[in-house]
């Protein structure tokens, strides 16, 4: 008995170690294209930066007031554009990579469910990227107009308004990756829809002074009060 | 913004005007009927030929080319179509470039422009405004206008003085509806991007410009002060116009205003306007300083962005104060807006948002300036303006380190 048990022993350990055998010029080759690719897409990043700085690119959309340093202003678009180029080509040396892996181990399947995933990911990427940034905008932008019209919930509000962009965007980013199938429709409804109530109740009850008394200005004239602001005048 | 282009028809008209020694430019629509009937008085024993350019909605060209009691030649020009959210600042500045480009057009020796609503189309002002750019002793001819204690004030406490410690003139409105210009700016002015390397503010600073081309600015004293038609403009909405605007001048003129290193005097022309009764009633100023509250409590992480932390440490203290002890220190109020400023250039935050994140600061201002002058006589007020002024001057070198190395500052 202990003889057959040693016997599968051998023969798992030898079928274990072929198959690393069989596969480690594969992860061999995946290594080496993504080396490679680091270091091109890291010259090639390089390069444009230099380009892009010795032709003052970012002086040059500065002067244009380009939407995208307004909306995405902690970046230069200098950094913004050798970023792209670097992830870009970061994505292409690992989709050859795979190619290569798929080609040195003679495991197929691998790169055709990779390369028909990858436009997704990417999908999902952009929409993450931009919906963060769309977050973060309206965010201040409510912030600040709240602030500026003296309303006590403001910080309330901007972030109410960023989750809202923020659950929506997750709940498309995972739609497009085909992740959670209806779970996720059903899980952004109710988060939406709570966000929504939350945000109208917390809205509400803050407001109810100010929505009783313009109900009551309609019935009673308010007491006349002295008017500041026609003395100072701004401009 | 490049010159204007005129129509074929206004085109004819320059030609057939051939030139002109004085080119008046009504900036904004007028009634012609009103304007030729006060032409006649305004313009009495004005030398040489005078060509006024006005924009008038309702006339057509041909009226335009008659001639009335005067000598002078009318010359309608084409009013811009503007953005039915423009400000009076804004549909002014086209105005004025428009105008500026007639002038330049007809080789005028001096132009002027005033308001449409013609408060200053007079003898006296006209003379003032005029008689230097024509006489050679100024390029630039800024008016003075009668003002209290609390008119003008984001004028009183940013737009002039940022402006006189960038172009080292002391200017008291930089951004004016009336001013008078040589023939040697005039082309410069009506095409404000010649020269510059970048794109023109769209406003028109006239200071900037001439004072970047060394040219002389003097100022005139004004009977007339104009009524803004401020019903219906958000506050924010014109701070974020005239700030950023100025803000772009700063970028703009970089190379220049680094190397100013004084103000001076200009010399003024005409008689101070008589004293008015002080007001001395009481003003509340509790709504502004809570505004101000509200937002050092809920907008830090957007001032945070271009403010460093000891300045804003002393905002967070001043929010804590009782709104009768509310005082802006002038360096905090100054460091704030050069850090502002330096913000526009850097933009680690979208201008639109930081712009807009000014406003509480600005009213925490106006409330710490209407306590302080409560009980001020105007001339008291005109001291107080010109005490911030000079904090504006001192700070200079706060501005200069945070430009040159702005990273190194938000410690």
């Amino acid at each position: 008995m202990w003889e057959q048990v040693e016997q599968s022993l051998r023969d798992s350990m030898a079928r274990v170690t072929t198959k690393v055998a069989t596969l480690l010029p594969g992860i061999l080759a995946f290594v080496v294209v993504l080396a490679i690719s680091v270091a091109i897409a890291w010259l090639l990043a390089w390069v444009v930066r230099r380009i892009l700085t010795a032709v003052k690119f970012d002086e040059r959309i500065s002067r244009g007031n380009s939407g995208i340093s307004e909306w995405a202003p902690t970046y230069t678009p200098t950094i913004v554009i050798t970023r792209t180029v670097f992830w870009g080509f970061l994505i292409i040396g690992l989709l050859v990579g795979i190619s290569a892996f798929e080609a040195a181990s003679a495991e197929s399947g691998i790169s055709e469910y990779v390369f028909t995933y990858v436009p997704h990911i990417i999908g999902a990427a952009i929409l993450l990227l931009v919906g963060n940034i769309v977050a973060r905008f309206l965010s201040r932008s409510v912030l600040i107009t709240a602030v500026n019209l003296n309303l006590h919930y403001a910080r309330l509000l901007a972030t109410g308004v960023k989750w809202l962009v923020m659950v929506l965007t997750a709940a498309m980013v995972l739609d497009h990756l085909s992740i959670g199938g209806q779970i996720v429709d059903l899980a952004f409804g109710i988060l939406f829809g709570g966000i929504v109530l939350a945000l109208a109740l917390a809205v509400g009850l803050g407001s109810r002074d100010l929505v009783s008394r313009s109900l009551e200005k309609e019935a009673v004239k308010p007491i006349e009060m002295p008017v500041q602001e026609e003395r100072l005048r701004h401009f | 913004m490049a010159r204007i282009e005129f129509p074929e028809e206004t085109r004819r008209r320059i030609e057939q005007i051939g030139g002109a020694d004085l080119v008046i430019g009504v900036a904004g629509t007028v009634d012609v009927q009103q304007l030729r009937q006060r032409a006649a008085s305004a313009l009495a024993g004005m030398p040489g030929k005078v060509v006024i350019a006005y924009s008038d909605a309702s006339a057509d060209a041909a009226q335009g080319s008659e001639s009335t009691m005067t000598s002078a030649e009318f010359l309608p020009y084409p009013q811009d179509t503007l953005d039915p959210g423009s400000t009076p600042w804004s549909q002014a500045a086209s105005a004025h470039r428009a105008v500026l480009s007639l002038a330049a057009n007809l080789e005028a020796h001096a132009c002027a422009v005033i308001h449409s609503d013609l408060g200053n189309f007079a003898p006296e002002p006209l003379a003032l405004l005029t008689t230097p750019v024509r006489d050679g002793q100024a390029d630039l001819v800024m008016p003075v206008y009668p003002e209290g204690k609390y008119d003008g004030l984001l004028n009183k406490c940013m737009l002039a003085p940022l402006s006189r410690v960038l172009f080292g003139k002391r200017v008291r409105y930089p951004l004016a509806f009336d001013f008078a210009v040589s023939s040697r700016f005039i082309p410069k002015l009506a095409d404000a991007n010649a020269g510059r390397g970048a794109p023109a503010a769209p406003l028109m600073w006239p200071v900037n410009l001439v004072a970047t081309g060394d040219g002389i600015i003097e100022q005139a004293r004004l009977a007339a002060q104009h009524t803004m038609l401020t019903e219906g403009l958000d506050l924010t909405a014109v701070l974020t116009q005239l700030a950023g605007s100025l803000f772009q001048e700063v970028e703009n003129c970089a190379a220049f205003w680094q190397r100013v290193r004084a103000s001076h005097s200009m010399n003024t022309l005409g008689i101070p306007s008589a004293e008015t009764p002080t007001d001395v009633r009481p003003m509340d100023v509790r709504p502004m300083v809570e505004s101000f509250s509200l937002a050092t409590r809920n907008l830090e992480e957007i001032w945070r962005l271009v403010i460093p932390p000891v300045t804003l440490l002393e905002l967070k203290r001043l929010a804590r104060l009782d709104p009768l002890e509310f005082r802006m220190p002038d360096q905090l109020w100054v460091r704030a807006i050069y850090d502002f400023a330096l913000g526009y250039r850097v933009r680690n935050i979208s201008r639109v948002h930081l712009l807009g994140a000014l406003t509480p600061l600005y009213l925490g201002w106006v409330a710490s300036y209407a306590t302080e002058m409560a009980n001020a006589s105007d001339e008291q007020a005109e001291q107080r303006v010109e005490q911030l002024a000079q904090a504006f001057e001192e700070n200079k070198p706060y501005l200069l380190a945070r430009w040159r190395w702005p990273d190194r500052m938000n410690l």
